[in-house]
């Protein structure tokens, strides 16, 4: 069986790539290893009655060029914003985010009178700092070190862009790109809750704390999103995570794609340096000029190509790009809704995203912890119940509470990450919840735990990072994945990458499989055609 | 007396500014709020901060003729790694000591940073441009620093642009591995500054460091450089008064900075005005914020200016040894860490504003003067609780332990020690943070943005004041570069003036 094109992995990537490739006319067929699609963007049945969206949980980098381009809301995706979130202090306090801005200026107030102008200006930097980077994450990322004229022109676009800030802002946006998240909140708030609040999207997914040089630019890998083009919102996939993906596989099949799951891939097909298909684990061989990898950088080339047909240099780069897991998760079904303290019964803000955190020192210090090979003993969490917003993923009366954890190591220093571990790790976070609402741990029916290692078993995440690797600048840009091969061409001919390890990286974003796509189309001659993401 | 500049501050970016103008004909005054001139390096009862004066620029020594002035220079200064199973000798790209393989693959490294050094120095001796609206040769500069970077070849071009704004902890795992030769090399990196090796960034310092062309180690040490440095004031007709110490710049109606008035309330006019103060402490305390936007005040006070560095010196009644038996030499440079990792962990109570209890140390050890003189980080300038005698006497614990661990019988041959915290540091030298650089050496603070975007080119906002210290490009150490760059870029404005 011979197809244009062959995509291994149905996460939202390679199904967005799939999907693009096939629009384009391509016969492309998408293998995945587990028997379910969705690779991490997933809505999983895991305990009868409740909908766990066991992985990635919310959804605001999604692309609306990519949502538009693949007509994602004919194929069911409908995103719910969140409107609020909040911060509880030990001492009882709150700082309740608001999306609403009158509402978020009188809560800012209430802790500082100085706090809601200082919020705005803040407001303001990042928004440039959006505005500045969002175009170039549907463009390939130019080779520096390349003389072709598309690379020196793409270098010449982003110097002009950058040029056109002028000069204080120039300068400002090179601050920021380096810059620790605490420092840069420091620049412009002076509330530790407000100040904790928002620098958690500066270390979510990364070996990094807060007082580390360059996490002010991973603030925005989480604040350049956007829903129903509401820049830096956060929205809700009714039906959990794996709407989106089922949306996308949906979207791809109209095209006239195939989806085989069930079966992962066990070698690509080389013959003299150029791609022919891939051997799957069952024994089954499909044959195409053209393949795609959704899966990182490492399990592409490592355990699936031969390194033999792989120059050296390359074999480094791939061995040397850094994954470092730094993030667990619970996934919990709950017998009620749990009563915060702190909160008034029934409180609107209960509906977005949650931390229980006294300030930055406090999530640097979990940091240090990941750094020794442990857990943090009091771990930054972002906890939500999903189920206040969409009540089709619990039994009527009951909630699902989804509990990012950072930090978590991939490597313990005292062991693997057997039952015992994985138990007394979820206790920690338990019990840091159940502080601030004490019924808590009493309303759990089922509760699953995930470690990085089992991240990485299951979804396939190397390490378990949730970027498919670090985002730090030595890994980003032209530098991504690997100096010189950061444009999702490999030095196998006809072999593509696809996935969040390329650019512009991690998050629920579609980017690099529509940029990926936009790539192989410009080398099979054939017409570009990606609506608004060309 | 009639001035034609007047220099604040008589450390050695001051003086050797003001050597600098003299050699063009100006009749300098350099103002030094201490009774001795030398800054950092002056000597305080027998102790000076900068301890190991071995970067200063050649190119700056030639051009004052130091060498004349009764300065000379001997072999690059060999450093010492002790760790557990001996010590790695490191001289240029030799490390021996350190195992074969270990051996071969820092040789290589070496000289890999030194090309991508080389690439990136071709800006040390020049204004940088502006970050946009600069002249044409302002591009011409910037084209330069591009094309030595082209000219690395692609690979090491690729690699320069990945490990750029990267961590030392991982390019010095990836290429040697962990142990004695890496802490000593994440010390390079890292040292003065407050960042731990595992933070973004910290193969710039390293990179900086080794890009100075001709380092110059001075024989005779701090005071040998100071001295010459003085002589070749005098030779251009300057004039140094210690003891007398500027509270305010004066900015005449005409918006031009145009003279000092000192504590003493004496008035001294002068059309030109460099100074060697902190950027901060320049703009914000000398000048006065009232001279400046708001945009460049706010600039002035975010600048990251931390301190974690304590300066110790212990007096010795015998001579010291390594364990397993070695001898300590006099006048090597001597690193006592053991690991990066005892690095990061030093730096980890650091950034809590905690002493850790296991500082990671440079140090020298002087036969002559029986004197071993330490340089102690990751230790705050600000410490929970204050300096207190206790916390004063924990660091001083501290630190014996760590060279007692590594020098068996040293605690026994103490025979005195003398402290200097950063708060001390910051307080002594009017120094914000105690930190040796004069703020940050970070990306963010480099180049035409140091000390920061808009005020790189050595002129601050009100025209006629120039700073020429630490905190202009390129930067800190005992080079001598910004003294050098900043007396020339006044001298040009001078001439384009007239």
């Amino acid at each position: 069986m011979k197809y244009d094109a062959i995509v291994v992995g149905a996460g939202h990537n390679g199904l967005t790539s799939a999907a693009f490739l096939a629009r384009a006319g391509l016969k492309v067929l998408v293998v995945e290893k587990n028997d379910y699609v969705g690779g991490a963007a997933v809505s999983r049945e895991l305990t009868p009655g409740w909908t766990y969206s066991n992985c990635s949980y919310v959804c605001s980098l999604l692309r609306p060029e990519i949502i538009r381009a693949l007509e994602l809301p004919r194929y069911g995706l409908q995103v719910i914003p969140y409107e609020s979130g909040a911060t509880f202090s030990s001492g009882g306090d709150y700082f309740n985010y608001s999306a609403d801005h009158d509402q978020l200026r009188r809560e800012l107030m209430r802790l500082d009178p100085a706090e809601a102008d200082n919020y705005d200006r803040f407001a303001r930097a990042v928004m440039k700092q959006c505005r500045f980077i969002k175009p170039l994450l549907l463009r390939t990322a130019p080779d520096p070190a390349s003389l072709r004229p598309r690379d020196l022109a793409e270098l010449l676009y982003i110097g002009k862009r950058f040029h056109g800030l002028g000069e204080r802002d120039m300068a400002e946006t090179v601050r920021f790109w380096t810059m620790s998240i605490a420092e840069y909140l420091d620049q412009y708030l002076t509330n530790d809750l407000v100040k904790a609040h928002i620098a958690g999207a500066g270390i979510i997914g990364t070996g990094l704390g807060p007082y580390s040089p360059g996490t002010a630019y991973v603030l925005l890998h989480h604040y350049m999103g956007e829903v129903d083009g509401a820049i830096g919102a956060w929205g809700f996939a009714r039906g959990g995570m794996g709407a989106i993906t089922r949306a996308m596989a949906d979207s791809f099949r109209a095209s006239g794609g195939e989806i085989r799951a069930g079966s992962g891939l066990d070698r690509f097909l080389v013959t003299n340096g150029r791609v022919t298909g891939v051997a799957l684990e069952n024994g089954d061989e499909f044959h195409a000029d053209t393949v795609i990898s959704g899966m990182d950088v490492r399990r592409t080339f490592t355990e699936h190509a031969d390194e033999a047909d792989l120059p050296a240099d390359f074999v480094r780069g791939v061995k040397r790009y850094r994954f470092r897991g730094s993030s667990g998760k619970l996934n919990i079904a709950l017998d009620g809704m749990p009563d915060f303290t702190a909160a008034p019964k029934g409180a609107r803000f209960l509906r977005g995203d949650l931390h229980f955190l006294d300030g930055m020192e406090e999530i640097e210090r979990a940091y240090d912890d990941w750094k020794e090979g442990r857990w943090s003993a009091s771990p930054y969490v972002d906890f939500l119940i999903p189920t206040q917003i969409d009540p089709t993923m619990a039994p009527p009366g009951k909630h699902y509470a989804t509990i990012f954890v950072q930090y978590a190591p991939y490597e313990l220093a005292d062991g693997p990450w057997d039952d015992a571990r994985r138990e007394a790790f979820a206790r920690t976070v338990i019990d840091k919840v159940t502080r601030h609402a004490p019924n808590f741990a009493d309303l759990i029916v089922h509760k699953e735990v995930r470690s990085p290692a089992d991240i990485e078993r299951e979804v396939g995440l190397s390490e378990g990072n949730i970027f498919q690797g670090e985002l730090t600048f030595d890994q980003l840009l032209f530098n991504r994945p690997v100096p010189g091969y950061a444009q999702y061409r490999s030095p196998i001919k006809g072999l593509y990458m696809c996935g969040s390890s390329t650019h512009p990286g991690g998050g629920v974003m579609g980017a690099p499989g529509a940029n990926a796509a936009r790539e192989v189309l410009r080398d099979l001659g054939r017409k570009i055609d990606l609506g608004a993401a060309a | 007396m009639t001035w034609d500049a007047i220099v604040i501050g008589a450390g050695h970016n001051g003086l050797i500014a003001a050597a600098r103008l003299g050699q063009a004909g100006k009749r300098v005054l350099v103002l030094e709020a201490r009774e001795a001139p030398g800054g950092l390096m002056a000597a305080r009862g027998g102790m000076t901060v900068a301890m190991l004066p071995t970067a200063l620029n050649a190119d700056v020594a030639r051009a004052l003729d130091l060498h004349r002035h009764g300065l000379s220079y001997g072999a690059p200064v060999a450093t010492l790694a002790l760790g557990a199973g001996g010590a790695v000798r490191i001289s240029g790209r030799e490390a021996s000591g350190a195992g074969k393989a270990v051996a071969v693959a820092y040789g290589a490294l070496h000289d890999r940073l030194t090309r991508q050094a080389a690439a990136l120095g071709r800006m040390l001796m020049k204004t940088p441009p502006r970050l946009r609206d600069g002249g044409a040769g302002d591009l011409i500069a910037l084209a330069r620093m591009g094309l030595g970077i082209r000219l690395l070849g692609k690979d090491e071009m690729r690699d320069l642009l990945r490990i750029l704004l990267s961590n030392i902890w991982d390019v010095l795992n990836d290429e040697i591995g962990d142990g004695p030769l890496a802490a000593a090399l994440a010390m390079e990196a890292t040292l003065g500054g407050a960042m731990g090796p595992r933070s973004p960034g910290t193969v710039l310092p390293l990179l900086y460091r080794m890009a100075g062309r001709g380092r110059l180690r001075a024989l005779g040490g701090p005071d040998a450089v100071i001295a010459a440095l003085v002589r070749a004031v005098g030779a251009g007709g300057g004039a140094i008064r210690t003891g007398a110490e500027v509270a305010r710049i004066l900015v005449g109606e005409d918006d031009r900075a145009g003279g000092v008035r000192l504590t003493t309330g004496e008035e001294i006019r002068a059309p030109l005005i460099l100074s060697n103060a902190h950027p901060r402490r320049t703009l914000n305390d000398l000048l006065g914020v009232a001279h400046l936007d708001a945009e460049d005040a706010r600039r002035a006070r975010l600048m990251a200016s931390t301190g974690m560095v304590a300066r110790l010196d212990f007096a010795l009644s015998g001579a010291p040894v390594a364990d397993g038996g070695m001898a300590i030499p006099s006048g090597e440079r001597l690193i006592v860490a053991g690991n990066m990792a005892a690095l990061e962990t030093a730096f980890n109570a650091a950034k809590y504003k905690e002493i850790p209890d296991r500082p990671v140390l440079e140090c020298t050890y002087e036969a002559g003067r029986g004197l071993l003189s330490v340089n102690a980080q990751f230790v705050p300038c600000e410490v929970k609780g204050g300096w207190t005698d206790k916390a004063r006497a924990t660091l001083e614990g501290n630190v014996r332990a760590v060279l007692a661990g590594a020098m068996p019988g040293f605690q026994a041959m103490i025979a005195g020690v003398e402290t200097l915290t950063p708060a001390d540091i910051e307080a002594r030298f009017g120094l914000p943070g105690g930190h040796w650089h004069h703020g940050e050496f970070r990306v963010d603070q480099m180049l035409m943005m140091r000390p920061f975007g808009g005020a790189a080119q050595y002129r601050m906002p009100v025209a006629g004041l120039y700073l020429c210290g630490a905190g202009a490009h390129p930067g800190g150490d005992i080079t001598g570069v910004p003294g050098w760059n900043a007396a020339g870029q006044a001298l040009k404005d001078g001439r384009a003036a007239k």
